[in-house]
C-alpha cells in the first residue's frame, strides 16, 4: 500500500523534495531504522525522517519512568539519550538508506557553542537538513530554556546558521507567550523553516507515593490532547512565515488524514507524525491515502495547494476568545 | 543494529487478531487467546506482544506471551488488571478483534552446558516460564524445574504432582497440571496458605532445592526468572550466592515497543560503566548481574 510515487503528495520543502507531506518526528523513531522492524512499515511512506536529538557528547538520558499515558496523550522525559554527534555521523548515517526518504538531523545542546559545533559536524555529512531543537523541554544543564525566549532562540539560530548551508529548521516551543514573535526573530537570524510545535510541559502524580510518575518529575505532553493548541500555533506562525515563503512542519497529535489536512489548511507545508505511530505503526499509508482522496475530491493536483487555505470566520484579533 | 545488516527489518508483525477465548480468573486475572498466526510463527520464550487494549487509549500495553501454537496460529496471554488499559482490555469478548504487535524482544536462552534450567515465575511473571517449559517439552537434553509463586489464587487448578523433586519437603506437592502433563516438574508457593503449596517466597523453595543438589548438579543449573522487581532482585541475589548464571525478564512503562522512543529503559552495568538499555528490544530478558550488580 505504498504511496510514495504519487506526485500529488510530493512537497517541495526548502528545495528538498518530500515524497509525501508526512515527517516522522524526532524522538519517536530512533535513528531512522527502528520502525523498519515492523512488517509493512516503510520509511518510503514518509517524506522525511527526523533523527533522535543529538548532542556534542553522548548522554545517558533520564532515569525511568520516562513515559506515561495521560488522557488522549502521553508524557515523556527521555532526557536526550544519544551516542553523541561523532558516533551518529560516523557510525549511523552510513547505515541509512537515503534512497528511501530524506533524513533530518535534530540538534540539541546545553550552550550556543554546543549547538553550533553539532550543526557544523552534521553540515559535513550526508544529512539532508538540520532541525534545531531550541524548544527541548528536558535540557537542564546550563539552566536555560533557549526556546522560551525570542532573544535566546535567535542567538541559537544565528550560531547554527553560521555553521551550515543545509536547510535549517527551527522547532518552536509552545511553552512561551508569543510564538509568532519568536518565529519572526528566528527568521531574521536565518531559519529556513519551522517545526510547530514541540511538546507542552506537564506532570502526572502517583497519589499513593505522592511523587511525580515521571522520573524527571516533569515531561512533555504529546498526542491528540495537544492538537488544538498545535493547530492554533501553526496558524499564528504561518502569518509570520507567509510573506517570506518560509515553510512549516505542523505537528502535535496527528493521528489520521483529517488531522493532517487540518494542519495543512492552517498553514503547514508538511505534517509531523509522532505519538500516533505508537498506537498504529502502519498509520503512514493510511494518512497518505486519506490526503490523496481529499485532493481528488476537491480537484486539487498537489497537496501544496492546500497550505494556508484557512478561511477565517471573522478577523480573529478583533474578538475576545473567551 | 548500527550496521548495514538489515536482519532486524520486518521482524515484528501487526495483526488484527480475533479473540478466540477470554477467560476470567479470581484476582482480576485473565487468560486471553487470540488468532495471530504471524506472531505465533516466530515468537520465542520471553517474547512479548504490544497490544491495543482499547481504541480509546493512545498507548498499547506490553504483555508476555505464555503459549503459542504455530500450527493453529494462536497466541495465549495471561494478564492481570492493574490499571485503566488492562481494565478496558478485560472487557473485550470472544469474537472481537484486537490489534496485536509482536513478537518483540530478546528471548530467554537455555544452554546445553546448563541442562537443569530453574524456571522461577511470580504472579503475571509466570507466563514466560510456561513458554520456556513448553519449548523444552520432550527435549531429552534438559531437565527443567519450575517454581511458580502467586499471592492471588493461581489461574489454574493446582493438583498433586506426578513428578518427584528430591530435596523438597514431602508436603510441598502441588503443581501446575499443564507442566505436569508435559513431564516438567513444578512446585507452587504463596504467602497465603494453600494446600500442597510452600507458604513463603519462591526464593525459599529455590534455595532449598539448590542446597539439596551436589556441586556437579548445581553447576548444571541456570536460573530464568520473571516477576515483580523485588522478587527478581531476590532471585538475582540467590543466583549470586550459589554462583549460578541468571536471566531475568523486566517490565517498564512502554510507548513504541520497537526501540524508537527509548521510553522503557533500565540501567544496566557494562564493562564501560552503566548504560540505559531499552526493555523492549534490548530486553526484556537481561543478564541478572547486569541489572542487579553484586552488592
Amino acid at each position: 500500500m505504498t504511496t510514495t510515487t504519487d506526485s500529488h503528495l510530493a512537497v517541495d520543502f526548502c528545495g528538498m523534495t518530500f515524497n509525501t507531506p508526512l515527517v516522522l518526528l524526532s524522538g519517536c523513531v530512533g535513528f531512522g531504522e527502528e520502525y523498519t522492524r515492523v512488517r509493512g512499515f516503510s520509511n518510503r511512506d514518509a517524506g522525511a525522517v527526523c533523527l533522535k536529538g543529538t548532542t556534542g557528547q553522548a548522554r545517558p538520558g533520564n532515569p525511568p519512568h520516562r513515559v506515561y499515558e495521560t488522557p488522549n496523550g502521553m508524557l515523556n522525559a527521555i532526557g536526550l539519550q544519544n551516542p553523541g554527534v561523532d558516533w551518529v555521523v560516523d557510525e549511523i548515517l552510513p547505515t541509512l538508506d537515503f534512497g528511501e526518504t530524506r533524513f533530518i538531523a535534530n540538534v540539541s545542546g546545553s550552550s550556543i557553542e554546543e549547538y553550533q559545533a553539532v550543526t557544523r559536524r552534521f553540515n559535513d555529512s550526508p544529512i539532508d537538513a538540520i532541525e534545531i531543537n531550541i524548544s527541548c523541554p528536558n535540557v537542564k544543564e546550563g539552566g536555560v530554556a533557549f526556546g522560551n525566549d525570542p532573544d535566546m532562540s535567535a542567538r541559537v539560530v544565528e550560531a547554527c546558521r553560521r555553521a551550515t548551508d543545509k536547510p535549517l529548521i527551527t522547532k518552536l516551543s509552545p511553552n512561551q507567550t508569543d510564538i509568532a514573535e519568536n518565529a519572526r526573530r528566528c527568521i531574521e537570524a536565518g531559519s529556513d523553516a519551522f517545526a510547530v510545535i514541540n511538546t507542552l510541559m506537564g506532570m502526572a502524580i502517583d497519589i499513593e507515593s505522592r511523587s511525580p510518575v515521571i522520573g524527571n518529575n516533569q515531561g512533555g505532553l504529546s498526542g491528540p490532547a495537544i492538537k488544538p493548541v498545535a493547530l492554533l500555533k501553526v496558524h499564528q506562525v504561518h502569518q509570520v512565515c507567509k510573506p517570506h515563503a518560509i515553510p512549516i512542519i505542523g505537528q502535535g497529535g496527528v493521528t489520521c488524514a483529517e488531522d493532517a489536512l487540518e494542519f495543512l489548511i492552517a498553514g503547514a507545508s508538511a505534517v509531523g507524525i509522532g505519538t500516533a505511530l505508537f498506537y498504529d505503526p502502519l498509520v503512514l499509508p493510511k494518512i497518505n491515502l486519506g490526503i490523496r482522496d481529499y485532493l481528488e475530491r476537491h480537484g486539487m493536483q498537489s497537496v501544496m495547494q492546500l497550505t494556508g487555505t484557512l478561511q477565517l470566520n471573522t478577523p480573529a484579533q478583533q474578538r475576545c476568545a473567551c | 543494529m548500527n550496521s548495514n545488516d538489515n536482519s532486524h527489518r520486518d521482524s515484528i508483525a501487526v495483526e488484527e487478531a480475533l479473540i478466540l477465548a477470554h477467560q476470567a480468573f479470581e484476582g482480576d486475572q485473565y487468560l486471553l487467546r487470540v488468532g495471530a498466526p504471524q506472531i505465533a510463527a516466530s515468537a520465542r520464550p520471553g517474547s512479548f506482544v504490544h497490544i491495543t487494549c482499547d481504541r480509546s487509549r493512545p498507548l498499547r500495553r506490553p504483555i508476555s506471551i505464555m503459549r503459542v501454537s504455530a500450527r493453529e496460529g494462536w497466541v495465549e496471554l495471561l494478564y492481570k488488571v492493574v490499571g485503566e488499559g488492562t481494565r478496558l482490555l478485560a472487557r473485550h469478548q470472544t469474537g472481537e478483534r484486537l490489534s496485536v504487535m509482536g513478537p518483540i524482544g530478546q528471548p530467554f536462552t537455555v544452554h546445553p552446558q546448563r541442562p537443569r534450567p530453574l524456571l522461577i515465575g511470580g504472579g503475571i511473571g509466570m507466563p514466560p516460564m510456561i513458554f520456556v517449559a513448553e519449548s523444552l517439552q520432550g527435549d531429552t537434553r534438559y531437565r527443567p524445574f519450575a517454581i511458580l509463586g502467586s499471592e492471588a489464587p493461581f489461574p489454574f487448578k493446582p493438583r498433586p504432582s506426578r513428578a518427584l523433586v528430591p530435596g523438597l519437603d514431602d508436603e510441598v506437592i502441588a503443581a501446575m497440571p499443564l507442566l505436569d502433563d508435559w513431564g516438567i516438574p513444578s512446585r507452587l508457593t504463596s504467602q497465603v496458605a494453600r494446600p500442597g503449596c510452600h507458604q513463603g517466597y519462591v526464593t525459599d523453595l529455590a534455595r532449598q532445592w539448590l542446597e539439596s543438589l551436589d556441586p556437579q548438579a548445581r553447576g548444571e543449573v541456570e536460573i530464568l526468572a520473571c516477576g515483580p522487581h523485588p522478587m527478581l532482585e531476590a532471585v538475582a541475589r540467590l543466583a549470586d550466592a550459589f554462583d549460578i548464571p541468571c536471566q531475568v525478564s523486566l517490565e517498564e512503562f512502554m510507548a513504541c515497543g520497537v526501540g524508537g522512543c527509548a521510553g522503557c529503559v533500565v540501567e544496566v552495568q557494562t564493562d564501560n560503566g552503566p548504560v540505559m538499555k531499552r526493555v523492549c528490544v534490548d530486553g526484556p530478558v537481561f543478564d541478572a548481574r547486569q541489572v542487579f550488580p553484586a552488592a
